[in-house]
């Protein structure tokens, strides 16, 4: 008997043509959500490949046309780095399309090469992109509302309500084996989707995929908790649809909006201006100062590199010029890590106001398991910034003595590859975890003894 | 008997007020874009002045270089700020997206970087509330829950019937209804255009051009129109749709896809069709054409060899050391020439394939008033990204005037006899620096910006009479049960 009015139920459901639109607007939007997805990150792939391929050439030509002068194949040759995307890169790209995953630098100040941007268009990055992440953080919680608003009020406002209610003494149960079809139809697509994503993006099984599937079975059971809370108060459906699009708009657009307006007042970041400025005084204007103004802070720095004769009473030596180059990077370093204070109190900040809203909160840690968030960039500028002093390093002796460059192995330096930390940062589970008991508290508490279940009539 | 009209429009207004529900959420809007407004003010100030700050520091910097040789000057080169719009306040546009400071140097383009986006955390991508922001998002969607049972609770209460049988035509009913939901919205968006119009004034000290102000009033327009087309589709649907909840239903589905989903796709698509080099690719293709052309860093260099002969053979000397003019900065300013205008013409025709990417979503302007409204206000507020190109170009130009000032002071007043490795390198006097003037960005003229967005506009127009003709028209085909 139960059995059969279960069955009854998901016919019914099915039947309706709006469960249908839902699913395949999900679907449809999930495979370009995939395949977009995809396209980005498998695009990137390509152009470090290439820049292996490239950086041999150019180091090669390099040689060819400066061979004489070592000091200057180093002024023009540049070394990169390359921050490889990890698979789940393709399911959120987050912040990949906005910082750099390809640096290059010469051995030449490195603070004002860091920051170079790559060829993007800024009108793509404001509209957004296109990967399953954003159908997750953004549709799916729409479909939910839209499978859910009327669920009880259609019943009232059909009349069907009393009948039901004359006929059965379990009319919660009625009301949840509506609810339970439609958080198995939401729950089953989203399945479908992410085992579409494990294939087609070719994702590990491992802990990030137990973490990104805990998220979004919290995530999506926050929204069906919002939706039956604000279902249970027992109002109109126009009442229930304008409220939940009220409610989405308000934590997946406006907190989140304004809080990074808040954000980008408090934590305005100047220093990065005048972390150039510095940078760029610190280097240029050592070419008016005696020379020991250079090299005896660069020895201070460099206690090792002392042994190699200083040319002092040369007007220009590439041992010189280096060491301005360097004098431009010390003399940025306050700057520097003010810049990096900065965003850490912002990070603080967002992780702080991640506690309040799901949204957020999910966003951050599908970026953060996909390493493809800030952090994961600063991580690879500092990356960038250790390769750099290590072929600094390297090579400054055989500039320093006017080697030969045949007798350097310039030609082995190859592409340093980047793979970020992995981090799994269970605790964003908790305050999702937290969000969705609250609310599906509130929410069962209500369909079971709100007024609703016991006045039939209550429009 | 616009009489009728006008009472049901006052009648709309007045019953909408009365519902507390709809009052609370005016009033709400109202607030944010309060709160958008003076935020976005505050943003302005504080980016512009640490902008302008650091301009006058790098000015100041730049005139006290003391004697030296111009080619060093032409390294230290200069730091160009990107300055925003004094109506960028209203519209955030791609501003946070695009890059604030570019280094401007001899033989090398740099990027601009430190968008605010760099410093994000993901927190940016959720979007930015600005005016224009609520004006295109929000108030569309509180236009929608205002006016969604318009018509349907009427015909679902039977009002309806014996509405249109007192000489109210349906055409009447609708011109009312849609007007009285356009009163509501303009008793926000009145107020809310004095204050920016107050906040503007401020913000260009109270020297307003005409040029500012033409721009506004068009902007003004461009969101009334806008507003009109969004209040007449709510009543419209209100009217073809059986019930209130059906009625709801379509406009938030179509709030959905054509704000939040259709902007993205086009976009993406955009950018699939039409692929942008990478970095590392766009320096290369850049780099194999110097060489095809002449590479004056490269001592083998045919075409600077033949230049080197030609000299020789003008002047009848025979080493470059007796030209009378200094022959290094000679060979740079022809290397910088041909360096930089290989480097535009990649730009250019990388700037072309933005603008195909854009176009894509330009031309979903003409299905989505939302898309064409977008660029429109980010066009008319200089935060869209023709003017982030424009400073490209003008940084650029910069850039080369620069570089071949120097190289000019070199060829002029530099000896062409190199000294020694021991001997003190030559300078210049550095009186000389002055004569290279500040970068100053300049906005481009509106009737440019109008030419440039025509398809944007048309699309607006093109809506706007559509929608008229259909408030006349459409009684036809409506049926009053």
């Amino acid at each position: 008997m139960k059995k059969s009015t279960s069955i009854l139920e998901f016919k019914l459901f099915f039947r309706n043509r709006s469960a249908w639109i839902g699913i395949l607007v999900l679907l449809l939007t999930g495979v370009a959500g995939l395949y977009f997805g995809k396209t980005f990150i498998a695009n990137q792939q390509s152009v470090i490949e290439k820049a292996a391929v490239l950086q041999k050439k150019n180091t090669l030509e390099n040689i060819r046309h400066f061979n004489k002068d070592i000091g200057l194949i180093f002024f023009h040759n540049k070394f990169s780095t390359a921050n490889l995307p990890d698979r789940w890169a393709a399911f959120a790209n987050g912040q990949r399309d906005v910082n750099p995953y390809l640096i290059s630098v010469t051995m030449l100040g490195i603070e004002g090469q860091l920051y170079d941007t790559d060829i993007t268009n800024p009108v793509s990055m404001l509209l957004g992109n296109m990967d399953l992440s954003f159908v997750y953080l953004f549709l799916f919680p729409l479909v939910i509302i839209a499978f859910t608003y009327n669920l009880i009020s259609e019943q009232q406002e059909s009349g069907i309500w009393s009948l039901l209610k004359s006929q059965t003494n379990a009319l919660t149960k009625v009301i949840w084996r509506k609810f339970l079809i439609r958080i198995a139809a939401v729950f089953a697509v989203a399945f479908l989707l992410l085992t579409a994503a494990v294939i087609y993006l070719h994702l590990p099984v491992d802990s990030t995929l137990a973490a990104v599937t805990g998220l979004i079975i919290l995530y999506l059971a926050f929204w069906f908790a919002v939706s039956i809370f604000i279902v249970s108060l027992g109002r109109s459906s126009s009442y229930n649809a304008s409220a939940l699009v009220a409610i989405w708009v308000a934590i997946c657009i406006v907190i989140p909006a304004s809080l990074n307006l808040f954000l980008t007042k408090k934590y305005g970041v100047p220093e990065a201006l005048q972390n150039v400025i510095n940078q760029r005084e610190g280097y240029h204007e050592k070419w008016d100062m005696p020379k020991e103004v250079t090299m005896k802070p660069f020895f201070e720095h460099y206690p090792q590199l002392k042994k190699y004769p200083f040319p002092a009473d040369k007007t220009f030596s590439w041992f010189w010029y280096y060491g301005m180059q360097q004098m431009g990077d010390d003399q940025a370093i306050k700057s520097r890590l003010a810049v990096a204070r900065k965003l850490a109190s912002r990070q603080h900040f967002t992780n702080i106001a991640a506690l309040f809203f799901p949204t957020i909160q999910t966003q951050l840690a599908v970026n953060e398991l996909a390493g493809s968030d800030l952090s994961a960039h600063l991580e690879f500028q500092q990356k960038v910034r250790d390769n750099h002093e290590k072929i600094r390093l390297h090579f400054y002796p055989s500039i320093f003595q006017e080697k030969d460059i045949a007798s350097t192995d310039i030609k082995n330096v190859g592409l340093k590859k980047f793979i970020p930390t992995k981090i799994h940062n269970w605790s964003r589970l908790l305050p999702l975890l937290t969000w969705t008991l609250i609310m599906g508290t509130f929410a069962v508490r209500n369909l079971k003894c709100s007024a609703l279940m016991r006045n039939t009539d209550t429009r | 008997m616009p009489n009728i009209t006008l009472t049901i429009a006052k009648q709309t207004y007045k019953s909408t007020f009365g519902n507390k529900a709809t009052l609370v959420l005016t009033i709400l809007l109202g607030l944010s874009l309060g709160l958008a407004t003076y935020v976005g003010w505050q943003n302005f100030k504080t980016q512009n002045n640490q902008r302008l700050y650091y301009k006058n520091m790098v000015r100041a910097q730049w005139l006290a270089k003391p004697d030296k040789h111009p080619h060093r000057m032409a390294h230290y080169g200069y730091l160009a700020f990107r300055e925003k719009h004094e109506l960028s306040f209203f519209d955030f546009g791609i501003e946070s997206f695009a890059g604030v400071s570019i280094f401007l140097e001899a033989h090398k383009q740099n990027t601009v970087n430190f968008s605010e986006a760099g410093f994000s955390n993901g927190m940016l991508r959720f979007g930015e509330i600005s005016i224009a922001m609520v004006l295109q998002l929000l108030v569309p969607l509180l236009i929608f829950f205002l006016g969604y049972n318009s018509i349907s609770a009427e015909r679902e209460s039977g009002t309806l019937k014996i509405l249109l049988c007192q000489n109210v035509s349906w055409k009447k009913l609708l011109w009312g209804k849609t007007l009285g939901i356009i009163g509501v919205v303009l008793t926000i968006f009145i107020p809310l255009i004095l204050l920016t119009i107050l906040l503007w004034a401020s913000l260009s000290n109270w020297q307003i051009s005409l040029d500012a102000t033409l721009r506004l009033v068009i902007l003004i327009l461009s969101y009334s129109i806008y507003f009109f087309i969004v209040s007449a589709l709510t009543i419209l649907v209100s009217a073809f749709q059986r019930s209130s909840k059906t009625a709801l239903i379509t406009l938030l589905s179509c709030w959905i896809f054509f704000v939040i989903l259709m902007p993205r796709i086009i976009q993406a698509i955009g950018t699939k069709i039409h692929p942008t080099p990478s970095k590392i690719e766009f320096a290369d293709a850049i780099s194999s054409d110097i060489q095809k052309q002449g590479d004056s860093h490269d001592p083998n260099d045919p075409h600077f060899a033949a230049i080197k002969d030609s000299l020789l053979q003008k002047y009848q000397v025979d080493d470059v050391k007796k030209l009378p003019f200094n022959y290094g900065g000679y060979i740079m300013a022809e290397g910088e020439r041909i360096t930089s205008g290989i480097y535009s013409d990649h730009q250019r025709q990388l700037n072309n394939t933005f603008d195909k990417q854009n176009s894509f979503t330009v031309f979903a302007g003409l299905f989505n008033p939302y898309l064409s409204l977008k660029q429109i206000s980010m066009a008319l507020t200089a935060s869209d990204f023709k003017t982030y190109v424009d400073f490209q170009n003008q940084a650029e130009a910069y850039r080369y005037g620069l570089a071949q000032k120097m190289n000019k002071l070199q060829i002029d007043k530099i000896s062409n006899h190199a000294p020694g490795e021991h001997e003190k390198p030559l300078s210049i006097s550095k009186s000389n620096w002055a004569e290279q003037p500040d970068f100053n960005y300049k906005f481009d003229h509106l009737s440019h910006v109008l030419t440039h967005e025509l398809l944007s506009l048309v699309a607006l127009f093109v809506w706007f009479i559509a929608i008229l003709f259909f408030l006349q028209y459409s009684s036809k085909w409506l049926k009053t049960i």
